[in-house]
């Protein structure tokens, strides 16, 4: 606790010197940097804004961005709609599409997305239903499956391995358990059969006596945008040229990830750096040592240019409508502006 | 003043009455005030939200509030979440109290049991229950058993604690009285000690009571298809905000309806006072 | 029934309160106890009824108990000592509950005490429904109720006003006339010691110690409140303690 809060205080202290650095040595004043403030989790898929931050690409861009930590996605999203921050990065989830009704947030880019041979969210069953006869997703009907709540993207994957294999959500008994805790809890004990996660948690789980990984989310959602980069609606509106210069930066963090880690074309001197880099946010009450793994596990592929795939966010759109989780009368446009980043 | 049978003609000075100083700090319960407070202030949020100075995002409209409850009662499921909810409160509360009860007894008589359990109340009591809700979830399971032991735990030590005060406070008179007519030790703890310390009991329970519904929303964190705090979870995490204000009024309303069943029993068990 | 204490002392930690207490509470007799304040007659009281046990001596029961009775030391408290959540029949009916009665029995002698302490009326009322003096009736009910065979009074009547104990007293009177009731009765009231006691037993300050015991040989039922003889007795009395008490009223002050 205490290593921590010192580790901070260093951190926002080497941060305000680099911001005031740079504010001196501008030799362009041309404008005032602008200040923004960016919602993060300390996952690795919220790297590509630390990339950005520690390699001077808002500055590049000419803004100032100062961190905002949370806990969960939910209250970033609802931070981000009452204006105390910027831009953030989460899941679609039923929560987000009504803030977005509201008028209070829209989606701009894409972040993580799931491909085929690369790294990706993988399908868990705890130890006892493996044994008794869980071992591939097509026998999940019938078992339990954890997710945080209805509306959750754990609660959409569920319903897409369902479909492909052929039954239906209702043969599931999906579990609502509020946090990733929680579920990590349950099907340690065996309370319920099975979950699906980001891989940095799902790997090392995986890798203990009771949990077993019996797929991956990839062979039942190809082309799954798992988390999209979200601003309030008044930024998408009023300043798209902020947004415009937040989207460069990110994605210019989210090449640098995906060269070091994803696509490792910067051979190990250049993964190790990028580790190095994104220790200082993630798991930065680890030793490096214990860090790195669980840093490796979780890069997945982020959309080159913050690209958003429109065909799957409408089809989790759609399938958030047919759960009536959300109003049928909500259009794409409602949830999505299009404007600033390449579709497909 | 030579006369002194005439005494209501005084001298020159004026009579004027005595100026009145007494009265007031006495607040009377007015019964037609608290409704048109509530009325009036449901009507300025209507009103704010038609008009737009309330925005949507910052709080739905009563009326939206209403239509989501409504659209609970036209489904039916109202009942289900009423139900489940009611169950888990029902045995929850009871075993607690029932527990709580037996356990603040016997810190209250023994003296082994005063010295080796009060310092563990003292120290489990404060424990945020939401906290454990993990381990709950390794002892009890996902189905009722986490839900209940939740609230079970959560109304346990306030009754404990109520129960053992009230115990401490049951006059020694009474106690003596009843060994120098030589009751069983049994008589003196059934008709002199319990009954004694039913009135603090009593204003345990009502605090237990409102324990037990806040804690219902943790408890219903836990794999709860059904339920007024599973129902509220849904829709804070999916920002339906008028769901959320009609969950929290049906929460609100169960507390009134609890807090009025116990004044009843107050009346009935302690009509002597 | 007669009770003799033999050589009672008692301590409590380093205090001594009481020393060499000896004497007898014949049968039929009221045993006054009078002292200064503090000076332990409660104590005293408390150790004859078997409540606390003294330090040194014993108190010894010698005679046979009187057929019929449920409970042979029987208290009256100076604050009553009702369970106010019961009425008046089940404040009575509370020291029966446990001795093996029939219903019907039960509510025959229920029926029988309150008639005699005139409460017949009042059956049903709550302690907070009746006056102080109405209270000690039905205290003096529910001890009539087990047919003790002593009674010890601490300090009775002390919680009420002067006309109820005047009438109180005239009740305890009349009660000893008809059935000649064996009583230890604490009091700092001389005048309440000199209509009611047959011994008066003057205790000195603490450690408590017998000074003098007066006996009185008038019947209760001619001591009137303006008996001459009495009034001699009590100023007797008055003189004994006087001392004793300033003594212990500085006492008190010092501590």
């Amino acid at each position: 606790m205490n290593s921590m809060t010192r580790r901070s205080f260093k951190k926002a202290v080497i941060g305000s010197a680099l911001a005031l650095a740079t504010l001196g040595a501008s030799s362009l004043p041309a404008f005032a940097a602008d200040k923004i403030t960016v919602g993060a989790l300390r996952f690795t898929s919220h790297a590509p804004s630390f990339v950005a931050y520690e390699k001077g690409y808002f500055t590049d861009e000419g803004l100032e961005v100062e961190f905002k930590f949370f806990q969960a996605a939910q209250p970033m999203a609802v931070a981000i709609a009452s204006g105390d921050v910027d831009f953030g990065i989460t899941a679609i989830s039923g929560g987000l599409i009504n803030l977005a009704e509201k008028g209070a947030v829209k989606v701009i880019g894409g972040g993580l997305q799931e491909e085929p041979g690369v790294n990706g969210q993988v399908i868990l069953a705890s130890k006892g239903a493996y044994d008794d006869g869980l071992t591939d997703p097509s026998k999940l009907k019938g078992r339990s499956f954890g997710i945080t709540q209805a509306g959750s993207s754990f609660h959409y994957m569920a319903a897409k391995i369902a479909e492909k294999e052929g039954f239906s959500t209702a043969d599931m008994k999906l579990v609502p358990l509020q946090k990733v805790g929680a579920i990590i809890g349950a099907l340690k004990s065996g309370q319920v059969d099975a979950w699906s996660i980001v891989p940095h948690i799902g790997i090392p789980l995986a890798k203990g006596d009771a949990v077993v990984q019996i797929g991956m989310v990839a062979d039942y959602i190809p082309d799954y945008q798992v988390t999209t980069v979200f601003t309030s609606t008044k930024n998408a509106e009023e300043k798209p040229d902020l947004v415009k210069r937040f989207l460069a930066a990110f994605s210019k963090g989210a090449d640098d990830f995906n060269a070091a880690l994803v696509d490792k074309t910067e051979g190990e001197d250049g993964a190790n750096a990028m580790i190095t880099l994104i220790h200082k946010y993630v798991y930065a009450d680890q030793p490096i040592e214990k860090a790195a793994p669980s840093i490796q596990n979780g890069a997945m592929r982020m959309n080159k240019g913050a690209a958003l795939n429109m065909t799957n966010i409408t089809d989790q759109l759609d399938w958030f409508k047919a759960e009536g989780l959300v109003s049928k009368d909500i259009a794409i446009e409602t949830l999505v502006n299009t404007s600033y980043v390449e579709t497909f | 003043m030579s006369d002194g049978l005439r005494e209501s003609e005084g001298p020159e000075s004026p009579a004027k009455p005595v100026p009145f100083r007494g009265g007031g700090f006495l607040p009377k319960p007015r019964r037609i005030v608290a409704p048109i407070v509530f009325i009036a202030l449901i009507a300025f949020w209507e009103f704010g939200c038609r008009v737009g100075f309330i925005s949507p995002l910052i709080l739905p409209a009563p009326s939206e509030a209403f239509d989501a409850f409504m659209n609970l009662v036209r489904t039916g499921l109202l009942w289900d979440h009423l139900a489940a909810s009611l169950q888990r409160l029902l045995i929850g509360w009871s075993a607690g109290t029932l527990l709580g009860i037996f356990v603040g007894t016997l810190i209250g008589l023994f003296s082994l049991a005063r010295s080796g359990l009060q310092p563990l109340v003292s120290a489990i009591f404060p424990v945020p229950k939401i906290a454990l809700l993990p381990l709950f979830v390794i002892w009890f399971g996902i189905g009722e058993g986490s839900k209940v032991a939740t609230i079970l735990f959560g109304t346990f030590f306030p009754t404990v604690i109520a129960t053992y005060g009230g115990i401490d406070n049951v006059d020694r008179n009474l106690i003596r009285m009843g060994q120098s007519f030589g009751l069983s030790k049994l008589s003196i703890i059934r008709k002199i000690i319990l009954p004694g310390a039913l009135p603090a009991i009593l204003s345990g329970a009502r605090i237990s009571a409102a324990i037990a519904i806040i804690l219902l929303v943790a408890a219903e964190m836990i794999a709860a298809e059904y339920g007024v705090g599973a129902y509220i979870l849904l829709a804070g995490s999916l920002m339906a905000t008028d769901q959320l204000i009609a969950g929290v009024a049906l929460l609100s309303l169960m507390g009134l309806v609890f807090a009025w069943l116990i004044g009843q029993a107050e009346k009935y068990f302690l009509k002597w006072r | 029934m007669d009770l003799n204490l033999r050589h009672i002392s008692h301590h409590y930690d380093e205090v001594e309160v009481l020393r060499d207490i000896n004497l007898d509470i014949r049968r039929g007799q009221i045993v006054c106890l009078i002292g200064p304040s503090g000076c332990g007659k409660s104590t005293l009281l408390r150790l004859i009824g078997g409540l606390e046990r003294p330090t040194g001596g014993e108190v010894l029961q010698s005679g046979e108990v009187p057929e019929g009775c449920l409970n042979p030391l029987t208290y009256i408290f100076q604050d009553f000592a009702l369970l106010p959540w019961r009425t008046v029949e089940a404040n009575v009916s509370l020291v029966l509950e446990d001795h093996d009665l029939s219903a019907a029995a039960r509510e025959a002698i229920i029926a029988d005490v309150l008639a005699r302490t005139k409460l017949a009326d009042f059956r049903k009322a709550y302690p907070r429904q009746l006056s102080g003096g109405m209270k000690q009736r039905v205290a003096i009910a529910r001890a009539l109720s087990v047919r003790p065979a002593v009674l010890l009074m601490d300090e009775p009547l002390s919680a009420l006003d002067s006309q109820t104990r005047e009438l109180l007293m005239d009740d305890l009177v009349d009660l000893w006339e008809k059935e000649q009731y064996t009583a230890a009765y604490v009091t700092h009231n001389l005048n309440e010691a000199v209509r009611l006691g047959h011994r008066i037993v003057v205790l000195s300050r603490r450690p408590g110690e017998i000074r003098e015991i007066v006996e009185i040989d008038m019947p209760l039922s001619d001591r009137r409140s303006d008996n001459s003889e009495l009034e001699a007795i009590q100023k007797r009395l008055w003189n004994l303690m006087r001392e004793e008490a300033l003594a212990a009223d500085r006492e008190l002050l010092d501590v």
